[in-house]
């Protein structure tokens, strides 16, 4: 009699939100959070995390380094729903007041290795020129109520946003079962480097 | 049956003139496809770029597909469109490019192109805006009434798009 095949399949990701790199701003920090589908849930590590305030040092003027490590499993028993981890970075504006810089969002890679993702970082932007003043003024641009916005589809198309900066993450990722299921995830890719003005990476 | 789960983003565009652009996708399968979760088309956020020339709308696609056959193999379709500051929209570009084949992650980049219309219009389209649309969007992904068409280049969507099967060995397909 054959032995009952895994039914569950695991998904390991460790790594970190490097560093991010935005022109026209300083003293940033960043708030990281995974969404998924129903069919998953978290079995280990941290969900959400907040990292530390960075601001531009002289000797690297054009980098804003936060090194702030991601650790978590997953389990699974569908693919659909794939892991996203949803950035969020805030930073003070000429008032002194927290507003918010950049959102963004990427699946988990799914192939094990390791891999770099840059991510493109935007704001929703207020329609009239008005509101961007009285915005700008009273220090509450606008911003998303739930941040989990940014990992969905549905009812973005009637969000105005405007893109000002990007975020680098590492990602290491373990997968446990997948084949056994017989799921195919392609060539794993290690020193994979995809990204908005970045080359492919090489083939292992 | 097989099945093909289609995981990633629609990163954004380059190369259109005008920059608050969104864009309106959708896939299309043939008959042996059936979608099990995901939706099948949406709409992007509308994007001014601060920095370079790239509008960004990292719009997540999650699809997964059970399948019989290997015919109509999935393609993904876009409309990029361009919003003014009164709300108006114009259309920059059709495209469109198959699901890739192969497991994996690939970044894809999609040209598109948009119907030129007779000089009177392509007069008006720069003055006013406006201009010539497809009537029905099957054009964009197949090719049985392109001859009809003169068209001029627009810009490109790029994708980061990740493929996984599963059991297509077990029906001996190699990808």
């Amino acid at each position: 009699m054959a032995a009952a095949g895994p039914s569950v399949f695991l998904l390991m990701v460790s790594g970190q939100v490097e560093s991010a790199q935005f022109p026209e701003y300083d003293d940033l920090y960043c708030k990281y959070c995974f969404v998924y589908g129903h069919d998953w849930a978290p079995t280990a590590g941290l969900e959400e995390g907040i990292s530390q305030i960075t601001s531009r040092s002289r000797d690297v003027p054009h980098a804003l380094v936060w090194n702030f490590p991601i650790d978590i499993t997953f389990k699974s028993t569908n693919p659909f729903g794939w892991p996203q981890i949803v950035l969020s970075v805030y930073g003070p504006d000429v008032f002194g007041n927290d507003v918010v810089r950049g959102y963004g969002a990427v699946h988990v890679p799914f192939s094990p290795g390791r891999h770099k993702r840059t991510i493109p970082m935007f704001v929703p932007e207020s329609t009239s020129k008005l509101q961007k003043f009285t915005s700008w003024f009273m220090g509450r641009r606008p911003e998303y109520t739930d941040p989990k916005v940014v990992a969905q589809g549905e009812g973005r198309e009637v969000t105005r946003v405007r893109s000002q900066g990007f975020v680098t993450l590492l990602f290491n990722v373990v997968t446990k079962d997948t084949r056994k299921l017989g799921y195919d995830t392609g060539p794993s890719d290690t020193q994979g480097v995809l990204g908005p003005s970045l080359p492919q990476g090489l083939p292992p | 049956m097989a099945e093909v789960h289609v995981i990633g983003q629609i990163v954004g565009a380059t190369g259109f003139s005008e920059s608050s652009l969104f864009c309106k996708w959708g896939v299309h399968t043939g008959a042996a496809w059936k979608l099990l979760s995901g939706v099948r088309e949406g709409q992007t956020q509308v994007d001014t770029p601060q920095i370079g020339d790239m509008a960004y709308w990292s719009h997540p696609i999650d699809l997964h597909f059970a399948t019989k056959g290997l015919q109509g193999w999935p393609r993904l379709h876009f409309q990029v469109w361009s919003q003014d500051s009164f709300g108006r929209c114009q259309l920059a570009g059709y495209g469109f490019c198959h699901v890739p084949s192969s497991p994996g992650t690939h970044q894809l980049d999609c040209p598109t192109w948009r119907p030129l219309g007779s000089w009177q219009e392509q007069l008006a389209r720069a003055f006013v805006g406006g201009g010539p649309q497809l009537l029905h969007g099957d054009a964009i992904y197949s090719g049985a009434d392109r001859y009809r068409l003169h068209t001029a280049a627009g810009g490109t969507v790029h994708l980061d798009l990740g493929l996984l099967l599963r059991h297509f060995d077990r029906y001996g397909v190699e990808c």
